[in-house]
């Protein structure tokens, strides 16, 4: 039954042409996005394609599918086909959970079909790239330090930083243990560093810096030397034996000049296994965009039960957009807090009891709380970031977000279904 | 076990304005029982409460107090749903599909088997007269034509209650011919068949029984003949009497204190002298 309805509601917006209207502005984007102005970098334009994909054309499928959502409901009780299912013995839960099923498929289609070219498009343009640069294609597995120490003495610490002076003061070492228990053979490996550096020289883009990789197993040790530039990451390849017998990997870096700094944290340098699983990253993240459609479209038609369409559409788009601010909300409202508790600094003439106070915690702290609390996090669902930084999209990050989507679909389903049993249709 | 195919307990519906406060009402106390097998009429001016009366039989609306049943089942009992064929006023039907899809649509909610639906979509369609128009899009079909797919898909479960609102409207009359045929043999199917019109002649010509509704109040039920036959009045349908035979008549008729009210040639309904230069003109 909910197939047979879920069937009706994608044959329908397919007859209306709206899946073509989507899916030829999506092909019109992707087309487009290779030739968008970008930095000189040769990998810079896959970069852009892949934004462009996330942000731009899944953006305007969301907006599309929250429209169509939003207003399916509504439509049917404003020109009454609703009477011609309600008169059949459907229950009202499945043509809600029919609706949301349609609109899950029309998303599912949309994204396979727009994401499949974009992909085409993608490996076509990087398979030019020089091979250095290829790592954008890569799904790298990270691994962070278990250990992070100073040997020798720091310069100064500052908000967490701990700042280094070249010349053998001090140095930096991140140690990687039970590597040998985690890695498959077709893995490569490397170290990425993201450290912060300062130098007393004028002009200093760049310092050199010592890095050395030691098995402390059998005492092997290698030790390069590289050009550091400021908020560049710097990427040393390892060589995956000695990571696959090591139990514990200690990696160091420090400046050559007494005059260069760099400042460190125990996040600073990772570790990765290196595998050629773009494709693969790249269907998890479409996968966990899916996610975010299905959470949107579920939204949209849970408040379609209840709303008209114009006021869905609104309160639709309204929660996806609060969805993707959560965090400033957050901040926003811990400003208002910060404000209150540091109460004994205001003007006495503002001091308890005072009517505006309890007004903002009533009309705006509070309930900017409770939004942060019932609205859906969107962000949860940005898989882009890993794919520009080529890192591995972890099962257990798709299962969180399944979890996610499932929990918070389902909570809206339910009252979906009891705002609708207890609609009339005059 | 309830033989009545509807019953209605007290049922009453006010509608209220956003404030929750008592604003119009639509239905007050009806109390119905409609045997299985009948044709029951429904009628009453427009706002009478006769479209209010069908919705809380099908669950469309909720009643503010009362009870109904259908079939033996409370009315808002699911599984009573699929034994019910409802046609409502106007064609409210999916233009984008044409006439197959929309009959397969509503067959697979009735959950009917693939070979079994179409068979029966074969069957309706030839029934209705749009075999020859089964693939043509539905918003490029007229009023009629809705309507006759709107009657398809009303007894595309082969249901045990039929409630028609309205069926002739926009209909011609040999369409609208049709239409009664198929309701009277319903009938012979023993079905149960309730029909709301406007339309007086067709209620008289086909219902067993009839309600009239007005502004929300049951005002009368009954057998149609026994609500429209008047105790002491007497006609006499003759044919072939001479002028002169017909004075004697009325002169016997006067002698016996008998008071004629009127003498006649009888005479057929349009409806009837429509079809019958129809038929002679094919």
């Amino acid at each position: 039954m909910i197939l047979t309805i879920a069937g009706h509601t994608f044959r329908e917006v397919i007859r209306k042409k709206i899946l073509h209207v989507l899916i030829g502005l999506g092909i019109l984007i992707i087309a487009v996005s290779p030739f968008i102005p970008t930095t000189d970098e040769p990998d810079a334009r896959v970069k852009m394609m892949l934004v462009v994909f996330f942000q731009v054309v899944v953006l305007l499928c969301i907006v599309g599918i929250i429209f169509l959502s939003a207003t399916s409901l509504p439509h049917e009780i404003e020109y009454r086909t609703i009477y011609g299912i309600l008169s059949k013995p459907v229950s009202r839960l499945k043509i809600v959970a029919g609706k949301i099923t349609g609109f899950a498929l029309l998303s599912a289609l949309l994204l396979i079909i727009l994401g499949l070219l974009n992909v085409i498009a993608i490996q076509r343009i990087a398979s030019k790239l020089p091979e250095g640069y290829r790592g954008i294609l890569k799904a790298r597995n990270e691994f962070a330090a278990s250990q992070f120490s100073i040997q020798g003495k720091s310069h100064h610490v500052r908000e967490g930083i701990v700042w280094i002076e070249g010349g053998r003061s001090g140095i930096a070492l991140w140690s990687f243990s039970d590597l040998c228990k985690k890695p498959d053979d077709k893995s490569s490996f490397e170290v990425e560093f993201d450290l912060k550096i300062d130098s007393g020289r004028k002009d200093a883009g760049a310092i050199p810096l010592v890095v050395g990789i030691e098995d402390t197993g059998t005492g092997q040790c290698k030790t390069v030397v590289l050009s550091a530039k400021i908020d560049e990451p710097l990427t040393v390849k390892i060589d995956p034996e000695l990571v696959r017998k090591s139990s514990i990997l200690n990696i160091t870096a420090f400046p050559i000049h007494s005059m260069d700094y760099i400042g460190v944290t125990g996040e600073d340098a990772k570790l990765y296994a290196v595998r050629k699983g773009f494709i693969s990253n790249y269907t998890k993240a479409v996968g966990i965009t899916f996610l975010k459609f299905l959470l949107i479209v579920t939204i949209a038609v849970m408040g379609s039960t209840y709303l008209s369409a114009p006021v869905s559409i609104v309160s639709a788009l309204v929660v996806f957009l609060c969805g993707h601010i959560l965090d400033f909300v957050k901040d926003f409202s811990l400003l208002i807090q910060s404000y209150d508790v540091h109460e004994h600094a205001l003007p006495t003439a503002l001091k308890k009891p005072n009517i505006l106070l309890v007004y903002i915690d009533y009309l705006i702290k509070k309930p900017l709380e409770w939004l942060t609390v019932i609205l859906p996090d969107f962000k949860r669902f940005d898989s882009l970031k890993f794919l520009l930084k080529g890192i591995n999209i972890s099962w257990e990050t798709v299962g969180v977000s399944v979890g996610y989507t499932a929990l918070y679909a389902g909570i809206c389903l339910f009252i979906s279904s009891i705002l609708f049993k207890k609609r009339e249709f005059f | 076990m309830d033989n009545s195919a509807v019953r209605t307990e007290g049922l009453t519906k006010v509608y209220k304005d956003f404030w929750r406060r008592k604003s119009v009402s639509a239905l007050t106390n009806l109390n119905l029982n409609i045997e299985r097998g009948e044709i029951f009429g429904l009628l009453g001016p427009n706002g009478s409460g006769k479209t209010t009366t069908v919705k809380l039989l099908l669950g469309l609306l909720f009643p503010t107090s009362g009870k109904s049943w259908l079939l033996g089942h409370s009315s808002i009992d699911l599984i009573v749903k699929s034994k019910i064929g409802f046609l409502p006023e106007e064609s409210y039907l999916y233009k984008f599909l044409n006439a197959e899809e929309i009959l397969d649509f509503y067959g697979k909610l009735f959950d009917i088997p693939k070979t079994e639906r179409r068979l029966r979509i074969d069957k309706l369609i030839r029934n209705v007269g749009l075999h020859t128009y089964r693939k043509r899009q539905l918003s490029q079909y007229s009023k009629g034509m809705l309507r006759r797919i709107g009657l398809a898909q009303a007894i595309i479960n082969d249901p045990e209650l039929v409630i028609l609102d309205e069926p002739t409207s926009g209909l011609d009359p040999i369409a609208s011919r049709e239409i009664k045929d198929l309701i009277l043999d319903f009938k012979r199917q023993g079905k149960t068949v309730i029909l709301c019109s406007h339309l007086l002649a067709d209620v008289q010509n086909i219902c067993d029984r009839i309600a009239i509704l007005n502004k929300g109040v049951l005002q009368v039920m009954g057998n149609v003949r026994e609500l429209l036959s008047q105790k002491d009045v007497i006609e006499f349908v003759v044919k072939n009497l001479s002028d002169k035979d017909v004075q004697e008549v009325e002169t016997f008729i006067k002698s016996r204190s008998g008071n004629v009210l009127s003498i006649n040639h009888h005479a057929s309904t349009l409806e009837e002298l429509f079809l019958t230069i129809i038929q002679q003109s094919k």
